[in-house]
């Protein structure tokens, strides 16, 4: 077996540890370390060098959790007293739907009644009711529920700069 | 693994006090042990460690929960680390020799690795390690310590998976002749 046939093999094995070839050709691999035993022995050497790594057991400060805990508490209930629970987004959201639809069946039941006791047109009424009210009633209804989505946005745009 | 995973990403994303304090007991060692990797020395890692965590919590809502949480509580602790040695520039990540190893820092104080060792094959390995140049310590022990896959290395680290591999191999080779040549 020549010289050049161990190092493509050494450089398999290489891939191999490095999880970076498939399955077929570590089985290719396999064979060829049951009959070479220099591409043996640079495995062996790579998995002393592996096994070693797992052999270094550093020390942790013992008090270096309760550490953590205490400085993590009062930012964890800052944050989740600035974030509305998903019922607080879901009463927002009914109370505009039901603005909306209370908008829309005033101006149909009582347009009529509402412009002659004001002396006005209907569709004065009409247009009244739908910019101080339908409108701004629908924009609470959509805008709402997206500012969850807006502001997850912008964290993870701040954790892609990073 | 996957509702796990999705536990902790909705924990995260509510500021949940217990499933932080679940995950600082079950990844501590692992995330001080990647950090010490990373910058070769044990003073200050654990402030770094403190500050890891409160990104964590900052930035938790950035978390997808149908990834596992190793990566990407590494990749917080790497740019908490790196932000670290913009303010305080002791040293860089970049690797600038050739040979992947760098001069062994002038102070006479044993390394954390040497420190650490508790096996023959680790009391070996110190030296080399303290001297090898952090980026090649990091997917060592990212690839062999923490079970990661090139994809998930090349993530945190920012690299392309061609170079994560190279750093694998060279790391690899640099601490090889501690063992070459002997009998299994």
């Amino acid at each position: 077996m020549n010289a050049n046939n161990h190092e493509s093999f050494q450089r398999v094995i290489d891939e191999s540890l490095a999880g970076a070839i498939p399955a077929e050709r570590e089985q290719s691999l396999r064979e060829h370390l049951d009959t070479c035993a220099p591409c043996q022995e640079y495995l062996n050497a790579n998995n002393k060098v592996i096994a070693g790594l797992g052999g270094f057991s550093f020390e942790v400060d013992p008090s270096l959790n309760a550490k953590v805990f205490a400085s993590l508490r009062l930012p964890a209930q800052q944050l989740q007293a600035a974030q509305p629970g998903r019922r607080r987004w879901l009463l927002i959201s009914l109370a505009a739907v039901v603005l909306t639809m209370g908008g829309s069946f005033l101006d149909l039941q009582f347009g009529r009644l509402i412009a002659s006791v004001f002396d006005i047109q209907r569709t004065q009424v009409q247009q009244g009711l739908l910019a101080f009210w339908i409108v701004p009633s629908l924009c609470v209804l959509l805008l709402f529920p997206l500012l969850p989505l807006l502001s997850k946005a912008g964290t993870r745009r701040e954790e892609g700069i990073l | 693994m996957e509702s796990d995973t999705q536990q902790i990403a909705l924990g995260l994303r509510q500021g949940d006090v217990v499933v932080l304090e679940a995950l600082v007991e079950q990844y501590q060692y692992r995330l001080v042990r990647y950090l010490i990797y990373l910058l070769g020395r044990r003073d200050g890692v654990d402030d770094l460690v403190q500050e890891t965590w409160l990104r964590v919590l900052e930035r938790g809502s950035s978390y997808d929960g149908r990834f596992r949480f190793e990566p990407w509580l590494f990749r917080v602790a790497r740019n908490t680390a790196l932000d670290a040695m913009r303010k305080r520039p002791m040293f860089s990540l970049d690797s600038k020799d050739d040979d992947g190893v760098r001069p062994s820092p002038a102070s006479n104080a044993p390394s954390p690795f040497t420190l650490a060792a508790r096996t023959e094959g680790a009391d070996r390995l110190a030296h080399s390690l303290q001297a090898l140049e952090p980026v090649y310590r990091e997917v060592l022990v990212l690839r062999f310590q923490e079970d990661l896959s090139l994809q998930e290395i090349s993530a945190i680290v920012g690299a392309p998976v061609s170079t994560v591999a190279s750093r694998i191999y060279r790391g690899l080779a640099t601490l090889r002749p501690q063992f070459q040549g002997e009998t299994a």
